[in-house]
């Protein structure tokens, strides 16, 4: 009896250890020979490769890191943002994560820059907390005249507005970004009556615009791309100010941008930097939620192809791993980001006059002095009062 | 032999060490599974009321004839800025040919023509007069916009491509007022 038990035994661990291994080939990146289909070659990098950036960025200087919330969605249907976890007719909060990180020189660079498109405030009327990254920056402690770069993690409208507000900044965004944008306003709707369009996407039956959760237009591949903020793209283009990037690239020292192709948009990308407590990863809407990455969920897959989304949450795990693993995952959309349920963001506090954003300082480097107030306030809030600005409502 | 080492031969038949073993491991999974979710409670950051949201007030049936009618337009206006702003970009980064980029930029003009022309034909109600002119004047800037770039294949200057910039970022900003007015959820959540 125990001999027939051990054999069956045995021949299911060998079923279950081949299935894995057949499992981990589909999405382990482990050599240049073993790129996983429908990768492209300038997005793809190998395990060796990445983890050859681990150990040159831990010889480099470290940096210290903060993020702000630029402004925060309110009410969001949560079966949009995150299937799996959704329950039936829940919403959620999600905040809109700008990256602040200072290098040894003291210069900054941001990774995202918040959104400008004020009018959702006022009009459309599902969020709160906007304020400008700039005052944000002062009130946190930091001199907004010392931003010297600012990464992309996408440039959808809530990643990449306020670029007009560093003038002196460099912009980096990959090639692959601005080509699928291009490629997709030729949207061709020969096929499709008309209704379903690169931008402008209208209800087939009324020819009206429809909003969230109906709407389609979130899920054509142009639909998070502004012209206003094209044009800003546009500015840092002509005014030399644009770093347009293909695939990997070390901007210095311990701080090395990882592309994500498809992570979430085509042009996708990562932010690595060498800090204290190991690497940190930056990424924008592909790492949308940090339980995503630890549970090994999809997030806000508008545009994902969610493989790609995979592959980038191994990314974080290889650069992580270390130190710290997935919780030095750093999430632009995460609900629990500023609460101890996502630990690296718990050291928190709402902005002085900051519209009730929040800031939360994730790691010093050392002999930094802390940013954060003797005596945080961190009751949250919610302000609808619209922010003074230009712009009239 | 003792009484107890006798109970324990009676015990420890095959049967009852494998289920053992089964009890074992599923006690060991629960409790794993338990710690793991006990591992994520956390307390809760303590939250201010939430005060009631002021809603955007009702469109009369003059406003929503008068934004229907303006939708097909500032779609294409929209369309044709977008190929603009990436044709220069990517012109710049040299992957885009300047005949290209000459016919986006005369295609986008005429565009920005018919705008204005199908643009002065509407009639806003009074309440949306004002951002019936903020319109116009975008359209107009842009037009300016793409006449001023367009000098570049007459002298083969780049440089008309940055003098243009001003008027087409202002126009970006006014269309965008103007869209999250007339249009709130064209640009949703990303």
């Amino acid at each position: 009896m125990i001999q027939k038990l051990l054999r069956i035994t045995t021949v299911l661990a060998l079923i279950a250890l081949v299935g894995g291994l057949g499992r981990a080939d589909v999405l382990r990146a482990d050599d240049d020979g073993k790129r996983p289909p429908q990768t492209l070659q300038s997005g793809f990098e190998s395990t060796d490769r990445l983890l050859r950036d681990v150990e040159r960025a831990e010889k480099a200087p470290l940096y210290s890191a903060w993020i702000v919330e630029s402004s925060r969605f309110m009410n969001v249907p949560f079966g949009g943002f995150q299937p799996d976890k959704a329950g039936l007719n829940t919403t959620v909060n999600l905040p809109v994560n700008v990256g602040i990180i200072e290098g040894p020189d003291h210069k900054l660079t941001l990774y995202d820059s918040g959104w400008k498109q004020l009018a959702y405030i006022f009009d459309w009327n599902t969020s709160c907390c906007w304020k400008g990254i700039r005052d944000q920056l002062t009130a946190i402690g930091h001199d907004p005249s010392k931003v010297t770069r600012i990464v992309l993690g996408h440039a959808h409208w809530d990643h990449a507005g306020q670029l007009s507000e560093f003038p002196n900044a460099v912009v980096y965004i990959q090639k692959e970004e601005l080509k699928q944008i291009d490629f997709f306003l030729h949207y061709p709707v020969d096929f499709n009556a008309g209704h379903i369009r690169a931008v402008n996407t209208v209800d087939p039956l009324t020819g009206a615009q429809v909003g969230p959760p109906e709407q389609a237009c979130a899920r054509t591949p142009v639909c998070g791309y502004p012209p206003q903020t094209v044009q800003e793209i546009l500015g840092k283009v002509l005014s030399g100010k644009a770093k347009i990037v293909d695939g990997r690239h070390e901007i210095a020292p311990g701080l090395v941008i990882h592309p994500a192709f498809r992570g979430h948009t085509y042009g996708s990308q990562l932010l690595q930097v060498n800090t204290a407590r190991g690497q940190l990863v930056f990424g924008s809407d592909t790492y949308s939620s940090w339980t995503g990455i630890r549970d090994w969920l999809v997030a806000n897959i508008q545009q994902t192809d969610t493989i790609q989304q995979f592959l980038a949450y191994e990314k974080c795990y290889v650069l992580t791993s270390r130190l710290n693993s997935f919780n030095n995952c750093v999430a632009a959309h995460e609900p629990t980001a500023y609460t101890s349920a996502y630990p690296l963001t718990a050291n928190w506090w709402n902005i002085p006059q900051g519209n009730c954003s929040r800031a939360a300082e994730l790691i010093l480097a050392p002999g930094k002095t802390t940013h954060v107030p003797g005596n945080p306030d961190r009751v949250l809030c919610v302000n609808t009062t619209p922010p003074a600005h230009v712009i009239r409502p | 032999m003792s009484r107890a080492s006798v109970l324990l031969q009676l015990w420890m038949t095959p049967k009852t060490i494998v289920l053992s073993l089964l009890v074992l491991g599923l006690v060991g999974v629960l409790s794993f599974a338990t710690m793991r979710e006990l591992g994520r409670a956390t307390t809760p950051a303590p939250v201010a009321p939430e005060p009631a949201r002021p809603t955007r007030p009702a469109l009369t049936a003059a406003e929503e004839a008068f934004i229907k009618a303006m939708t097909p337009i500032h779609a294409e206006v929209q369309r044709s800025l977008m190929r603009a702003s990436l044709g220069q970009i990517l012109y710049k980064t040299n992957d885009l040919s300047s005949t290209e980029l000459k016919t986006r930029m005369t295609q986008a003009l005429a565009t920005y023509g018919r705008a204005e022309t199908g643009l002065r034909a509407l009639e806003p109600p009074g309440s949306l007069v004002r951002d019936h002119e903020r319109y116009v004047t975008a359209v107009r800037l842009l037009q300016e916009s793409a006449v001023e770039a367009l000098k570049m294949f007459k002298d083969g200057k780049d440089d008309h491509l940055l003098a243009a910039y001003p008027k087409s970022q202002e126009a970006s900003d006014l269309i965008r007022e103007v869209g999250g007015k007339f249009w709130p959820n064209e640009f949703p959540p990303n």
